[in-house]
């Protein structure tokens, strides 16, 4: 099988010393990213983009030191979960039902060690799902024409929200938002849009700088408004007891977890968190009676993880096959792609084969390191879990600072990071999602351009952004995408926000 | 339940689209004459649709975010303030000194004590402009303390 040749070779890029290197210390920053409070995946990996870019480091170390730091967030944002019955980040919002109570019993250690293991074969399963269906994916869309990109984009957008958000139209306009700061600069026919004749917008918004204003700076200020700067109490961990049998009795809940994650990362408009909210349920479903759901059963605690571990390797199979990427973290990655000048979509498993296979490669090494480093060193990541925000806080914001002056050595950089972050303090106050925001500045180029493409082909004709069979089945979706969440949303919303009130203490 | 926010927003956001189209109506035609999308085609289209979807924001708004006023609000607003001066003064008092004085300030500011939090300012700055200028070979700028460069 070609696949096969393609994988050692991944092997062979992302075994060399320095890329397996930047590996290990990006699971490591990623876990504590995901274990520490404020930090999110997505803001994570988005302050250490511009650290990477300044460091020089090849297009394949960079991918794959950033990739690590995204599986290591997954890992991390369970320990908060179990340990504070706060979630590191969304997805892991499941993982408190059952892991917060397990603790409460004096099972941290074991909650802990489940839970690292569920999250290993959950990335497991779906990265193996990735080389499978990947190559498939990118074959298929290589009869994707500008028309279908249009509508595909268009998909992106609807579905971004997912079918449980709240309000697609502020989806729509946070789209608009990006999109057109995406069009500021010099265009393709060397007119000058929105410039205003200062010449740092003649090259357009760097979006580096917009996504970590928007993510670093507006974490700050709502922590600031928050007061919740010392920090919370966590529970005592305590010497793990873990049997073989233990680890046997949650294996088919991790591999059922596992699969539905996947499938539902690969969905657009799911997500992780709907992935583990899936697997949670489902899983409480087959269990029946017979477990105690709610109040500690380990089950609970291994589904819900593999399924957003799951639904995270998932979601890099649209964004690497098609560059249409389905969650906040995905797209920052596509943004170290773009910035790194390598076009993601089909094409980039022909021309940049080597970083492809090297990064999937990258995520089963990581995996593994994930998996032994969240074993043993747990008691670091649980330590770290005590920093005080009002510690944290300033010094993420400082690295911040220090990365964007990094790429060009300018003050106007700075300004206009801050401005981005107090829009994005704004915009989540009226919640506007900033990923769509995000997702706009990313894809808007590109968008215009199959727009051009398309209507240059039919001479002028819109009717040819949906001529094809493939292009309609595109839109239908996309306004399936945007009409659902105003049906199914409020009925799923009510349902997982019943499930954590019930432990909720 | 107040509504006040979102209508706001989607008015400026109308305004923003108006804006936006008028913008593009003002764009020179591009070299080479006529295309059958030219630049101002795909701006026109996001007006049109950011306008469509301001309107929903007024005419069916959400519930309000309560906005932080008093004290809190003054505490946003002397961390922007420090944030611009932080900016403004990276390269003129150098990477270490204003790094101490901008962390040194948001720490103490989210409830640390003064002395703790310009500790953690000064060792930050220091650790992370060494670790910068010899480790990773990028210049920061030493501004202030620049008698004390090395050769």
């Amino acid at each position: 099988m070609e696949i096969f040749g393609y994988l050692i070779d991944g092997f062979g890029v992302a075994l060399s010393p320095d890329n397996l290197m930047f590996a290990l210390l990006g699971a490591f920053l990623g876990t504590l990213i995901g274990a520490l409070p404020g930090l999110g995946p997505a803001n994570g990996v988005a302050i250490l983009i511009p650290l990477a870019f300044s460091l020089g480091l090849r297009p394949e170390t960079a991918l794959i030191m950033l990739t690590s730091v995204y599986a290591g967030a997954m890992y991390g944002g369970r320990i908060s979960s179990i340990l504070l019955n706060i979630p590191g980040d969304e997805p892991a919002m499941m993982t408190c039902l059952d892991g917060y109570p397990m603790a409460q019993k004096g099972k941290a250690a074991e909650a802990l060690a489940i839970s690292a293991i569920a999250s290993f074969i959950g990335s497991l399963i779906a990265t193996i799902g990735l080389i499978l269906l990947a190559p498939i994916l990118a074959d298929f869309a290589l009869t994707f024409g500008p028309a279908e990109y249009f509508a595909l984009f268009m998909l992106a957008f609807a579905t971004l929200g997912g079918i449980t958000g709240k309000n697609p139209m502020k989806t729509v306009v946070a789209a608009c938002l990006g999109l057109m700061i995406s069009t500021m600069g010099i265009d393709s026919t060397g007119v000058q849009r929105y410039t205003f004749n200062v010449l740092e917008l003649y090259e357009g918004v760097d979006f580096i700088i917009a996504i970590v204003g928007l993510f670093a700076i507006s974490e700050l200020l709502f922590f600031i408004e928050d007061r919740v700067g010392k920090g919370r109490k966590t529970i005592a961990v305590s010497k793990l007891k873990l049997s073989w049998a233990d680890i046997r009795g949650i294996l088919p809940s991790s591999l059922r977890g596992g699969v539905l994650g996947f499938i539902a990362g690969v969905l657009p408009g799911a997500g992780a968190s709907l992935g583990s909210f899936i697997s949670y349920t489902l899983e409480k479903k087959m269990v029946g009676k017979k477990g105690s759901f709610g109040e500690g059963d380990p089950r609970g605690v291994a589904a819900p993880e593999a399924g957003n571990n799951g639904a995270s390797s998932g979601a890099l199979v649209p964004m690497l096959t098609l560059g249409v990427p389905g969650s906040g973290t995905t797209a920052v990655l596509l943004a170290l792609l773009i910035s790194l000048n390598i076009t993601p979509g089909p094409l980039m498993f022909t021309q940049h084969a080597d970083i492809v296979w090297g990064v999937i490669a990258a995520l089963l090494i990581g995996n593994f390191l994930l998996l032994l480093l969240n074993i043993p060193l747990v008691g670091i990541f649980v330590k770290l879990l005590s920093v005080p925000p009002m510690y944290l806080l300033p010094i993420v914001t400082m690295v911040a600072f220090v990365g964007i002056y990094s790429i060009s050595n300018t003050t106007f950089d700075l300004y206009f990071m801050v401005a981005f972050g107090v829009a994005g303090y704004l915009l989540r106050k009226l919640e506007i999602p900033l990923v769509p925001v995000i997702l706009g500045l990313l894809l808007g180029p590109e968008m215009e351009k199959n727009l051009r493409h398309a209507m240059d082909i039919s001479d002028g004709d819109w009717m040819v952004l949906w001529s094809s069979g493939l292009s309609i089945g595109l839109w239908a979706f996309a306004i399936a995408g945007l009409i659902l969440p105003y049906i199914v949303g409020p009925i799923l919303r009510r349902r997982m926000a019943l499930k954590s009130e019930v432990t909720g203490d | 339940m107040n509504t006040i926010n979102d209508r706001i927003f989607g008015v400026l956001m109308i305004v923003l689209a108006v804006a936006y189209g008028w913008g593009a109506s003002q764009f020179p035609e591009p070299f080479g004459g006529t295309e059958v999308v030219g630049p101002k085609t795909f701006p026109y289209l996001l007006a049109a649709v950011l306008g469509l979807s301001s309107l929903y924001m007024v005419v069916r708004p959400d519930p309000d975010n309560a906005w932080p006023w008093s004290r809190t609000g003054v505490e946003l607003i002397i961390a922007l303030v420090v944030l611009v001066l932080y900016a403004a003064l990276l390269q003129p008092l150098g990477f270490i000194i204003s790094t101490t004085l901008a962390v040194g300030t948001l720490c103490w500011r989210m409830g640390a004590r003064p002395l703790n939090a310009f500790i953690t300012g000064a060792l930050a700055g220091v650790v992370v402009f060494f670790l910068f200028n010899f480790a990773l070979d990028l210049s920061l700028p030493l501004g202030l303390l620049s008698f004390l460069e090395v050769g």
